[in-house]
């Protein structure tokens, strides 16, 4: 079972600025997702129900679509919220500037948790479908896309952990 | 009817884990043998029963971004 405590995340500005800055291109792409046509990375986050037959995922689909969605833009908003104290950093900072590496700590009740690790998941699974990720191995280590998919998982890892009861 | 759970490359194992034990209150040894199966198996059934149930729970699923499907409970 989930913890219901308060779990203590610390960060730099610098990441929760970057955090911020992901999380509001989700935000956007899921207001514009009116529904999966088109988008793998939306059609992901609504899949398919029913492996072999269409006509009832397209119904599940119907039904459920839309709650899903509207999951996606709330927990955005929610970690948008939760960030907004930590990412006040210089207009144009030097790449030392210490405001930069001032650690942050965020205090995230159990909803707001529970909406980081969902927030966190989907948009892994939206950045995987971008980089066209088929197996845990993929990795271009000249795209620094990677770079984030990997600093999102260490992140969300994190967090799953900080909120796990040890049983 | 039941709800399958399918491996995907991007959902951590911990956190496949921790859906387990939250949403369906699974003690933690029996959520990580699921997820293992999932993992290593590629798929597994978490749940069985009635048909409105098991869409439910995939709902459930999708939400936390895992791929779970509804099929046929086997015989």
């Amino acid at each position: 079972m989930s913890s219901e405590r308060v779990v203590v995340l610390e960060l730099t500005r610098l990441e929760a600025a970057h955090l911020a800055g992901l999380v509001t291109q989700f935000a956007e792409l899921m207001e514009d997702a009116v529904s999966t046509a088109g988008d793998p990375a939306i059609a992901r986050l609504v899949p398919d129900a029913y492996a072999d037959d269409e006509a009832a995922s397209d119904d599940f689909r119907d039904m459920t679509e839309g709650d899903l969605l509207d999951r996606r833009r709330q927990d955005a908003g929610e970690v948008l919220g939760s960030l907004s104290g930590a990412t006040a950093i210089p207009d144009d900072p030097e790449p030392d500037d210490e405001a930069l590496m001032e650690v942050v700590e965020l205090r995230l009740g159990p909803e707001t948790v529970r909406a980081w690790l969902r927030c966190l998941a989907a948009i892994r699974l939206v950045l995987a479908t971008r980089l066209d990720i088929r197996s845990e191995e993929d990795h271009d280590v000249d795209d620094p896309r990677f770079g984030i998919y990997e600093w999102l998982g260490y992140r969300l890892d994190g967090l799953v952990n900080a909120a796990s009861d040890d049983d | 009817m039941a709800d399958v759970v399918w491996n995907d490359p991007v959902n951590l194992m911990s956190y496949v884990t921790h859906v387990f034990r939250e949403y369906f209150g699974f003690d933690r040894p029996r959520a990580e043998r699921l997820m293992r199966a999932v993992h290593h198996e590629g798929h597994a059934v978490v749940a069985e029963g009635a048909r409105e149930q098991m869409e439910l729970h995939a709902q459930a699923m999708h939400d936390y971004g895992l791929w779970a499907t509804v099929r046929q409970a086997p015989q």
